[in-house]
C-alpha cells in the first residue's frame, strides 16, 4: 500500500528513482529489522511455561499493541502467526504449546502497532536445545519431624512440551541444607518426572540445628541457577538420648584420648629428660604411714596375770633424806646406786578405800613417799642397753601407774583381808605387770635385782634434761625399747630399797621367794 | 649453550611420562563409548552455536530442508553396532564438510580448527571401538543381519546409506550457493541440529 501511494505523487522524469526509493522503502517494512540494536528478544521458563518476551529499545515509538510470526529452519515454511498472541499489549507470549521440538531453530517475528500502522518489528533465532533457560524453582514446603525433616516439591501440573523424557535428564531439582554455614546438597531421583509432587527426606540431622532448605532446577550453565527462596525449620528431635548418648561416649573417648596423650607427653620428656621425676618423695608426701596417722593402732591389750601378793611385813627402810647426816653405816634407807645406776627407796604409803582396779592414785599418794630418784642419762650412756628392758627403764612411767601397786600394798597391810579374796595374809588380785614395779626380794639382801618395766616397743628414752621430759611419757623412735627418763615426781614403789650391784637383764625370771616377782 | 642440554635432560622424562598418559588418554575404553560420545558430541554442538552470534535472518529466504533421517534412530531395538556405525557415518561426513577451506572468511578459525579437531577424535574412538567388536562378535553380527533380514525390519546398513545421502545434499547446496555465507550458516545450522540428534541418540547406548 505505501508503495502505490508513494509512485503517484511524481512525474514521468522523476518516476524511476522515486519508485527505486519506494521499493526500497517497501523492502524494508517487509524484510524485518533484524538489529540487535533496535529490539531484544528473551526466552525464559517461568513455571515451566515457555515465554517469549520482548523489548524496544526506541522508546519514542511505543506500540499499542503487538502480534507474534514464527518459522522454522528445516523447512521452508511461511511464517506462521502465533493465535493467542496477536494484537496483544503485553511483550510477551506463552509459546509453551508451540515451541515443542528441540530439534528446530524457531524464527520468530514480533511486529509493534500503533493502531493499524506498524511502528516497529523484531526477529530473532531460537536453537531451544542450546537455550540455557533458566527455570524457575517449583513450590515447596519443608516440615520438621521427631527424627527427619521433609520436604514436599509441587510441580506444574502441567509440563511444557519441549521437556519431554529425555530433555529431563538436563535438569534436577536439588535441595540444599544450610545448617551453621554448611551447605549440603541433595539430589532426589525424579523418574525423569517433573509433573508428579514427590516427598524428600532428610535424615541423620544434628539436634537443635536450624535447617534452611532451598530447591532449584540444574541447568546446563550453572551460573543460570534460578534458586527458590530458602525455608527454614528448627531441628528438635525425640530422639536426644541416643545423640546424648552418643555425644557421653563421644566425650569419653576424647577424655582418655586427652589422657594418653598427656601421659604420653609425659613419658617421652621424661626420656628425654626434659623433665626429671624424683622417685623418692619428700617426708612429709610420704604418706606410708598416714593410714597409721589416721586410723591409728591400737595399743596392745594389757596382759593381766594372776598374781598371788603374799603380804609380808618387813621393817620398812625408810631414807630420810638427810643429807648432813651422811653416815657409813648401813643404813638401807640411804640410796644405794645399783650397778645399773639406779638409786632405790622404800616407799610407804597407805590404803585408800578405792577399789584396786579404779585407784586414783592422786588422792592416794602418800606424803611420806619419797622421790625415787634415777640418775639423769648421759649421752653415750654407760648403761648398756638391753634388748629388751634396761636399767634406764623405770616402771614408774606415772604416778598413776606407781601408786596403784602403792595403794594395793598398803590396802592389803592396813584393811582387812575379808574385802579382797584369799585368807588370811594372802590376797589375790589381778595386776597389770606392765604398770607396776616389782621385785623378787630374795634372802640375801645384797642381791637385788634392779626392777624394770616391760617395754614397749614404740617408746624410747630421750636423753634430755628429766625437768623437761616430765610430761614426754613416750616419744616415738625407731628404735629401742626405752622408757622416757621419768621426773623427779615420779615414785617407785622399792619397798625395799636393797641395791644390787646386779644389772638388769632383759631376762623375765619369776622369783616367789620373797614374794616379789620379777620380770 | 651449555644449558640447552640441561634443559632436554630435565624435560625429557616428564615428556615421556606426559606422552605415556595421553597415549592411556586417547586409548578409549569401549565400554564407556556413550558417555564419550555425548560428551564429545555435545562440545561439537556448542562449537557451532559459539562459531556465529546469530543467524543472520536475511538468509532465512535461502533456507533449505535437508531432511535428515530420523527414522534410523527411531528403531524400536536399534543394536549398538548399528548406532555405534551410524554415529561413524555421521562424523566421517560432516568432518568431510568442515574439512574444506572455502569458509575461513565466514568464521573464525580457532572455531573451525575445534570443530575438526572433535569430529577427528570421534572418529578414532569410533574406528577403535567398532574394530574391536568386529573382532569379537563377527558371528553374532552375521546372525543378527540375517534375522534382520528375515524379519522384514529394514537392514541396519540402510541406515548409513540414509545418511550419506542427507551430507551429500548437504554438499550440493553448498556447491550450488558457491559457498557463500548464507549457505554456510544455513549448513551449520543443519549440521548442529543433526549432531543434537545424535546426542539423543547415545541415551540409546547407555541404556544398552
Amino acid at each position: 500500500m505505501l508503495l502505490s501511494q508513494n509512485v503517484s505523487a511524481v512525474g514521468p522524469l522523476n518516476l524511476y528513482p522515486m519508485v527505486h526509493i519506494s521499493l526500497m522503502f517497501g523492502i524494508s517494512y517487509i524484510l524485518p529489522d533484524f538489529s540487535d540494536e533496535s529490539c531484544t528478544l528473551k526466552m525464559t521458563l517461568r513455571n515451566l511455561q515457555s515465554i517469549l518476551s520482548w523489548e524496544f529499545k526506541n522508546h519514542s515509538v511505543v506500540p499499542t499493541h503487538y502480534t507474534l510470526w514464527y518459522t522454522i529452519m528445516s523447512k521452508q515454511e511461511d511464517m506462521k502467526i502465533v493465535g493467542d498472541c496477536t494484537n496483544i499489549t503485553r511483550s510477551f507470549c506463552d509459546l509453551t504449546d508451540v515451541w515443542v521440538n528441540m530439534t528446530e531453530m524457531y524464527i520468530p517475528k514480533v511486529v509493534g502497532f500503533r493502531g493499524n500502522t506498524a511502528l516497529v518489528s523484531c526477529m530473532g533465532s531460537f536453537f531451544l536445545a542450546m537455550e540455557t533457560l533458566p527455570l524457575d524453582p517449583p513450590e515447596f514446603e519443608i516440615i520438621g519431624f521427631t527424627d527427619h525433616v521433609s520436604v514436599n516439591v509441587k510441580f506444574q501440573s502441567v509440563a511444557p512440551k519441549m521437556l519431554n523424557e529425555e530433555e529431563l535428564q538436563f535438569y534436577l531439582a536439588l535441595i540444599e541444607e544450610q545448617s551453621g554455614g554448611i551447605v549440603k546438597k541433595h539430589k532426589p531421583k525424579t523418574n525423569g518426572n517433573i509433573t508428579e509432587n514427590f516427598s524428600y527426606v532428610i535424615n541423620k540431622l544434628i539436634p537443635k540445628t536450624n535447617y534452611c532448605v532451598s530447591v532449584y532446577f540444574e541447568p546446563k550453565d550453572p551460573r543460570k541457577i534460578n534458586r527458590s527462596p530458602l525455608k527454614c525449620t528448627l531441628f528438635q528431635p525425640g530422639w536426644e538420648s541416643e545423640s546424648s548418648e552418643s555425644a557421653t561416649i563421644g566425650g569419653i573417648i576424647t577424655l582418655f584420648l586427652i589422657a594418653a596423650v598427656v601421659i604420653s607427653t609425659v613419658m617421652m620428656l621424661k626420656q628425654i629428660g626434659y623433665i626429671c621425676l624424683r622417685n623418692d618423695f619428700p617426708k612429709v608426701l610420704n604418706f606410708y604411714k598416714l593410714s597409721v596417722c589416721v586410723f591409728p593402732e591400737l595399743p596392745p591389750l594389757e596382759k593381766v596375770a594372776t598374781v598371788e601378793v603374799i603380804h609380808i611385813n618387813r621393817k620398812k627402810k625408810v631414807w630420810n633424806y638427810n643429807y648432813d647426816d651422811e653416815s657409813d653405816s648401813d643404813n638401807e634407807a640411804a640410796p644405794r646406786i645399783s650397778a645399773g645406776g639406779y638409786t632405790t627407796h622404800g616407799l610407804t604409803g597407805r590404803l585408800c578405800p578405792a577399789s584396786v582396779s579404779s585407784a586414783t592414785l592422786e588422792d592416794c599418794s602418800d606424803p611420806a613417799t619419797e622421790e625415787c630418784d634415777l640418775p639423769e642419762p648421759k649421752a653415750g650412756a654407760e648403761a648398756p642397753v638391753a634388748p629388751g628392758p634396761s636399767p634406764w627403764q623405770s616402771e614408774c612411767t606415772s604416778r598413776g601407774y606407781q601408786g596403784r601397786a602403792n595403794l594395793l600394798q598398803d590396802h592389803f597391810s592396813e584393811e582387812d583381808s575379808s574385802s579382797t579374796e584369799g585368807s588370811g595374809d594372802r590376797i589375790v588380785f589381778n595386776v597389770d605387770l606392765n604398770s607396776v614395779c616389782v621385785r623378787a626380794l630374795e634372802d640375801n639382801d645384797d642381791s637385788e635385782v634392779t626392777p624394770v618395766l616391760p617395754s614397749r616397743p614404740e617408746e624410747t628414752v630421750v636423753l634430755e634434761d628429766p625437768d623437761e621430759t616430765e610430761s614426754d611419757l613416750l616419744v616415738a623412735s625407731g628404735e629401742g625399747t626405752q622408757l622416757p627418763f621419768p621426773g623427779p615426781s615420779a615414785e617407785c614403789l622399792w619397798p625395799e630399797d636393797t641395791p644390787s650391784d646386779k644389772s638388769d637383764t632383759s631376762e623375765s625370771d619369776v622369783d616367789m621367794g620373797d614374794g616379789y616377782v620379777t620380770r | 649453550m651449555s644449558a640447552e642440554p640441561d634443559v632436554i635432560r630435565k624435560c625429557t622424562w616428564p615428556v615421556c611420562l606426559v606422552g605415556l598418559f595421553v597415549t592411556g588418554i586417547l586409548s578409549l575404553d569401549c565400554s564407556l563409548l556413550d558417555v564419550h560420545l555425548r560428551r564429545v558430541t555435545w562440545q561439537n554442538l556448542s562449537l557451532l552455536s559459539r562459531m556465529s552470534k546469530s543467524f543472520p535472518i536475511e538468509c532465512l529466504r535461502e533456507s533449505k530442508a535437508f531432511e535428515l533421517p530420523q527414522e534410523i534412530l527411531s528403531h524400536t531395538q536399534p543394536l549398538t553396532r548399528d548406532i555405534k556405525e551410524a554415529f561413524y557415518e555421521m562424523s566421517r561426513q560432516a568432518f568431510h564438510i568442515f574439512i574444506q577451506d572455502t569458509f575461513r572468511s565466514t568464521w573464525e578459525e580457532k572455531h573451525l580448527r575445534q570443530v575438526q579437531i572433535g569430529l577427528d577424535q570421534q572418529l578414532q574412538y569410533l574406528e577403535q571401538c567398532l574394530e574391536e567388536e568386529e573382532e569379537e562378535n563377527e558371528d553374532m553380527r552375521e546372525m543378527a543381519e540375517d534375522e534382520w533380514t528375515q524379519s522384514g525390519a529394514p537392514v541396519p546398513q540402510l541406515s548409513n546409506l540414509e545418511l550419506r545421502r542427507y551430507f551429500n545434499r548437504i554438499d550440493r547446496f553448498l556447491k550450488d550457493k558457491k559457498y557463500s555465507h548464507c549457505a554456510w550458516e544455513i549448513v551449520r545450522v543443519e549440521i548442529r541440529r543433526c549432531f543434537y540428534f545424535f546426542h539423543k541418540f547415545t541415551a540409546l547406548l547407555r541404556r544398552k
